[in-house]
């Protein structure tokens, strides 16, 4: 009952969100000292054009009526038009929106528990070789931007050791599932971003579990060690994780944008870069707003299932 | 005992070897931020044409692109527009936190709630995300990415910030001056700030690793930079076309990238360790 | 007991016991043993090394170990891992100080005895469970098959307790290590939980190695005593003879130090000096560089533990002097009780008129409604003569702590004035003129916290005299060095950090920072409960000579009677935000009126074993 009112009020809470999210991407957009007109059309654009542009955009209207109008097109489906394309965004996105979400669930559901395992036999013995060596690869993972990891990737195993395809060129309608071996690179790069952070997030609530009074309790009660950290020491690891890595989800839809483009991948990220080159407003503005959505809505989801997890506060 | 980190100044001395990497890796990288463009042999910009795409050789270490420029003077260049620019937006990004964090926590209620809520409202955009669009409507200049990039940070120093002092506002030593009669002003920033500056420390150096990720991913996305600047960011997305037949122009700007982050990686954790903070705030 | 204890092979037998960590020595040479059925109490301060012998029973430390523990006949530091966790929980068991932390909050308190049975007793599913329900049942909670069900957080602190005991008998174990097992817990629950210990012995034959530093715990329960100091066993015999002709000088200094709630009113004595360097502990006697009689030899020679008396006596001592110690102790100070009783006529110096304040509870998660709000302080009206002292005495959560910080102004209440001398001060104290926050200070119950760790010595205790007195340069660090001085303390602390000094000298700080700026009223927030009794009777000592020295006034709120007894001229008794009785001290204590004050009085430990069970009313 109590997890029932919690999940309420947590989406009501996530639609304000969403709702101060679109009126920020739109600030930032239309408010900010940048014209987008001339963010549209460059420095060297005359005034003439910049003035047939901003008519176009229905620049010259009350900023209120603008964002009122964006909104209610939004809600009903309605993205607006890219510049470059000429085209309906909605379409556009949504067929990309797939190819990303494959991309990132398929890092999210190999990396994810692989991260935990990897933090928690770390924690079993602090400062030991495995721990040493999880943390230095950790650390080494973690500093390297992912197109440094990705181009290394690249080297070594599409151009030295030529086994795997070094892009994942592709049909933006095409299914990637198709071409798996195109995802093996990709999903292989994102993992290794992932691992880094969530195993010494994880080792470090470890370390404080397995130092807790209720563990001490446990053993000297007798219970085989093994038993002490799946059903003593685990429930309570759990829920607190999985809230990170709903947390870290951010991080992981920054770094679909740059693997999207390195192997120039047909997902959101490529669309947002793109539109980026060719300042294709609308677009940037659209997808901004979707992958915030996104990410609000994991966060949603992991905040329920630690939730879930907490059998205290389930009851 | 008490939980409470040791004062900032007493760490100062007493540097142990585990120091070494990282402080070694760092003084180097601030070295080339202040002498980069003198120390390169070569200009980084100007074009020569007889000598494109070469491999590293005695006369160019590094090799040179496709436009005969010599990556070794681009990298040692490249130094600046990446390093400072992290470091002035952690150091912005961190200011703001922890004004905001220090006001918000310790003032709770109403200020609390609705500084919190935009700072909310902020982390609800993915980092790099949020960095881009802020960059693209700003248009491609230093200065605005700095804006960029410390406006990602603000909102998660802030709370970092105010959970410590939400924390330290319920001690003791807290009601004791509030009960002597101690002004906001006093508490806020002389009872409050010294306990939470070794935080705020750590913090910052954690963030100039992020700051350095982030302004190298943008630049790799082609935001923020213009060419010719040899941001090393910029160096990678353009040398990627040619990796099949000149991987150096790749692999130098990537190693840049790569050791100053874990340069700042280690001195950070080094950093963390000193100051005897709980894990978990690695990484943020 | 003892004539059984001496045929049968002992359930515990710790030999020349010592444990290291790294530098530290912090256990020498302990040994004792533990018949069958006995229950042995181990009295000690901190640092005294208790904790680390009882942990080193179940081979749980960090340090190092050498000797030898031998339970039930088994030498446990020379056992395998399985072994070991074959002896852990059915051949010892163990209760702890905080059942809250003790207890893992993610699983029922049902499951937590049930599994130790599985494990133990290979039982299957619902045997287990019906026998950890029945273990419920058999520490006297309500409802047991209900409460089976529960997560720990669902249960008061003292329910929690019994679980655990219950936890530790499920098994039905030889010996049960008790870790200051009702350390924390309020007076009334700590007289159940005692009880409880002592009917499961009587009826299960269990014996108990019992750790504790209050020594009328240990007289409840135990049948013999040790007394640890410094790391050693510093005397031993049976509750009798320990607690009431103790042969060692530091038991002696203990029992001096201890306030009680009956009996003549004393002078507290404190010990002087403090806990030998444990890195490099003293080649004679221990206790010798604190002890009022020491000698030569005792700073040369270290005293072996010998029968005292007479040869083959059960009573021993490791001291020179054991058989001379009352004979050359000086005899024990009264105190004139001319101070207590005579009345001050005049206006009070502050009175708190129909005071109310309540707290709306906090969810446990965010996004959820809370519980309802709780009357912390309910129509609360109390005054304070000129240099006297009001005690508020009352358990957890009777809104004692809340009525000190409204006075303080930290907390604004919402219904009721406080006047100070007569004129009404303003709610909130940043809102009170200078002179009026400078005539209420305040010192905290726990000395680490009330210092800002980045604060040094000299900064804390000048603050005041800044603030109030404008005070800077060569005059304010002489008016310091006069304040410090009169807490006992001296220059040298001048430059000190808080986490360079000890608990006690850290009070004498807080102390000093609230007499600064020549208060009329200082509020203390049970200023000795984080103390050590040594330590406590000196803060104590300080408090009272301070009041004669300035005739500050005192609200003094504690939960602990005894000490409340020795400083206050008068007491209210508080519950629920309720005053249920006030008086003067000899009135409540002598001739309480309220049930609730005679079961609290009934409830306090005393060096004499209790005659009947308490009961709480209702």
């Amino acid at each position: 009952m109590q997890a029932l009112g919690f999940i309420l009020r947590r989406t009501l809470l996530l639609a304000v969100v969403l709702l101060v999210v679109s009126l920020l991407t739109f600030g930032i957009v239309n408010v900010l000292p940048g014209d987008v007109a001339t963010a549209v059309l460059g420095d060297m654009a005359t005034p003439e054009q910049a003035a047939a542009l901003r008519e176009r955009l229905g620049l010259d209207e009350p900023l209120a009526q603008r964002y009122l109008a964006w909104l209610t097109a939004l809600l009903q489906g309605d993205f607006g038009t890219s510049l470059q394309h000429g085209q309906p965004i909605a379409p556009l996105l949504m067929g990309r929106l797939g190819n990303s979400a494959i991309l990132g669930l398929l890092t999210l559901t190999i990396a994810a528990p692989l991260a935990v395992a990897l933090g928690i036999v770390a924690a079993l013995r602090p400062g030991g070789l495995l721990d040493r060596l999880i943390g230095a690869i950790a650390v080494g993972a973690y500093a390297l931007p992912e197109y440094v990891i990705g181009l290394l990737a690249i080297l070594a195993f599409s151009i030295w050791l030529p086994v795997l395809p070094g892009t994942s060129l592709m049909d933006p309608n095409e299914n990637p599932l198709a071409r798996p071996e195109a995802l093996v690179l990709p999903v292989c790069v994102l993992i290794t971003g992932m691992l880094a952070f969530i195993s010494q997030i994880t080792r470090a609530s470890m370390i404080q579990v397995m130092a807790s009074p209720y563990v001490r309790t446990a053993i000297l009660k007798g219970v085989p060690f093994r038993r002490v950290v799946l059903k003593h020491a685990l429930p309570n690891l759990l829920p607190p994780t999985i809230t990170e890595i709903g947390m870290y989800l951010g991080y992981v839809i920054g770094g679909l944008v740059v693997v999207e483009t390195l192997f120039s991948y047909a997902g959101l990220g490529q669309l947002v870069t793109n539109a980026v080159s060719y300042r294709d407003v609308p677009v940037i503005q659209a997808t901004v707003l979707l992958v915030a959505a996104a990410y609000g809505i994991g966060n949603l989801l992991a905040d329920v299932v630690a939730l879930l997890l907490t059998p205290r506060l389930r009851a | 005992m008490s939980g409470a980190a040791p004062s900032a100044r007493r760490l100062v001395p007493g540097i142990r070897p585990g120091d070494l990497p990282g402080a070694f890796i760092v003084l180097g990288m601030a070295v080339l931020v202040v002498l980069g463009p003198s120390l390169s042999p070569l200009s980084a910009t100007e074009f020569d044409p007889l000598h494109a795409l070469e491999p590293p050789s005695l006369a160019f270490p590094f090799g040179t692109d496709e436009f005969g420029r010599d990556v070794f003077s681009r990298v040692l260049t490249g130094a600046r527009p990446t390093l400072l620019l992290a470091m002035a937006a952690a150091a912005l990004g961190v200011m703001l936190g922890t004004v905001t964090g220090l006001a918000a926590g310790y003032l709770r209620g109403a200020a609390d709630e609705t500084i919190m809520r935009i700072m909310d409202a902020l982390m609800s955009f993915p980092g790099l995300i949020l960095a881009m669009l802020v960059v693209v409507m700003l248009g491609p200049a230093p200065i605005n990415v700095i804006a960029a990039i410390a406006l990602v940070f603000w909102p998660r120093s802030a709370r970092l910030v105010r959970s410590i002092t939400v924390d330290l506002a319920t001690r003791e030593f807290i009601e004791a001056a509030r009960s002597r009669g101690e002004s906001r002003r006093f508490i806020l920033f002389r009872e409050l700030l010294p306990n939470v500056l070794p935080i705020i420390v750590v913090d910052f150096s954690l963030r100039v690793t992020s700051g350095i990720l982030l302004a190298a991913s943008l630049a790799y996305l082609g935001i923020g930079v213009t060419p010719p600047t040899p941001a090393w960011g910029l160096m990678v997305k353009d040398g990627q076309q040619f990796i099949e037949i000149a991987p150096w122009l790749v692999i130098y700007p990537c190693l840049a990238i790569a050791l100053a982050s874990i340069g700042t990686v280690l001195l950070g954790e080094r950093l963390r360790h000193r100051l005897a903070l709980p894990g978990g705030g690695r990484m943020r | 007991m003892n004539a059984i204890g001496q045929l049968a092979p002992p359930v515990l037998d710790v030999r020349n016991l010592s444990i290291t960590y790294g530098p530290l020595r912090a256990v020498r040479g302990v040994s004792f043993s533990i018949a069958p059925g006995e229950a042995l109490g181990l009295i000690g301060e901190s640092g005294s090394g208790k904790s680390s012998v009882a942990y080193a029973v179940m081979r749980h430390i960090k340090g190092q170990a050498t000797g030898t523990v031998r339970v039930d006949g088994q030498d446990i530091m020379t056992l395998s891992e399985p072994a070991l966790a074959r002896m852990r929980g059915r051949t010892a068991a163990m209760v702890y100080q905080d059942p809250m932390s003790a207890l893992n909050p993610a699983i029922k308190v049902g499951e937590q005895i049930a599994e130790a049975i599985r494990l133990h007793r290979a039982a299957d599913r619902s045997t287990a469970w019906t026998r950890a329900v029945a273990l419920l049942e058999r520490v006297h909670l309500p409802h047991p098959s209900e409460i089976a069900h529960r997560y720990p957080h669902q249960l008061s602190g003292g329910q929690q307790q019994r679980v655990v005991i219950a936890m530790a008998l499920a098994c039905q174990p030889r010996l049960l290590i008790m870790d200051e097992p009702t350390t924390g817990l309020d007076v009334t629950t700590e007289a159940v939980i005692l009880e409880l210990v002592n009917e499961l012995r009587r009826e299960t034959g269990v014996a108990v190695l019992f750790i504790s530093h209050n020594m009328g715990v240990v007289a409840q329960v135990c049948d013999r005593v040790g007394v640890l100091y410094a790391g050693q066993l510093i005397e031993e015999g049976t509750t009798q003879q320990v607690l009431r002709t103790p042969r060692h000088p530091y038991t002696v200094a203990l029992m001096r130090a201890m306030p009680a709630i009956g009996g003549p009113r004393r002078r507290l004595a404190a010990i002087p000096g403090r806990l030998p360097d444990l890195r490099t502990p003293p080649v004679g006697c221990v206790f010798s560089p604190r002890c009022a009689i020491a000698e030569a030899t005792c700073h040369d020679v270290m005293p072996e533990l010998d029968a005292a008396g007479h040869a083959g006596s059960t009573h021993h001592s490791r001291c020179h002097f054991q058989n001379e110690i009352h004979q050359r102790l000086p005899p024990e100070p009264l105190m004139e009780e001319e101070a207590v009783t005579t009345a001050v006529k005049g206006r009070p110096r502050l009175q708190m008129v129909d005071l109310c304040r309540s707290f709306r509870g906090r969810s446990a998660l965010p996004f959820l409604r809370g519980p309802a709000p709780v009357r912390a302080v309910d129509h609360v009206t109390l005054d304070i003569p000129a240099g006297r002292t009001l005690a508020v005495v009352g358990e957890s959560g009777s809104g004692k702590s809340t009525l000190a910080r409204c006075v303080a102004g930290l907390i604004v209440p919402e219904a009721g004035d406080i006047r100070l001398e007569e004129a009404v001060l303003e709610r909130l104290v940043q809102r009170r003129p200078r002179p009026a926050q400078q005539a209420v200070q305040f010192v905290f119950q726990n000395p680490d916290a009330a210092l800002n760790p980045h604060r040094t010595v000299a900064e804390i205790v000048g603050r005041p005299m800044q603030l109030y007195g404008g005070l800077a340069g060569r005059a304010l660090r002489r008016r310091v060095i006069e304040q410090l001085e009169s807490v006992k303390l001296g220059e040298r602390y001048l430059d000190l950090y808080p986490r360079e000094m000890s608990g006690g000298e850290k009070q004498r700080v807080s102390i000093a920072r609230a007499f600064a700026g020549h208060p009329r009223l200082v509020i203390c927030d049970e200023p000795t409960s984080a103390l050590d009794i040594s330590v406590q009777a000196a803060i104590l000592n300080e408090l009272l000579a301070l009041q004669r020295r300035h005739g500050t006034s005192y609200l003094f709120i504690s939960h602990d009677l005894g000490v409340v007894r020795h400083v206050a001229h008068h007491v209210a008794i508080m519950r629920q935000g309720r005053i249920v009785e006030s008086g003067s001290p000899a009135a409540v204590f002598g001739a309480p009126r309220e049930a609730y004050t005679r079961a609290l009085i009934a409830a306090i430990p005393t060096l004499e074993p209790r005659p009947q069970p308490v009961s709480l009313p209702t």
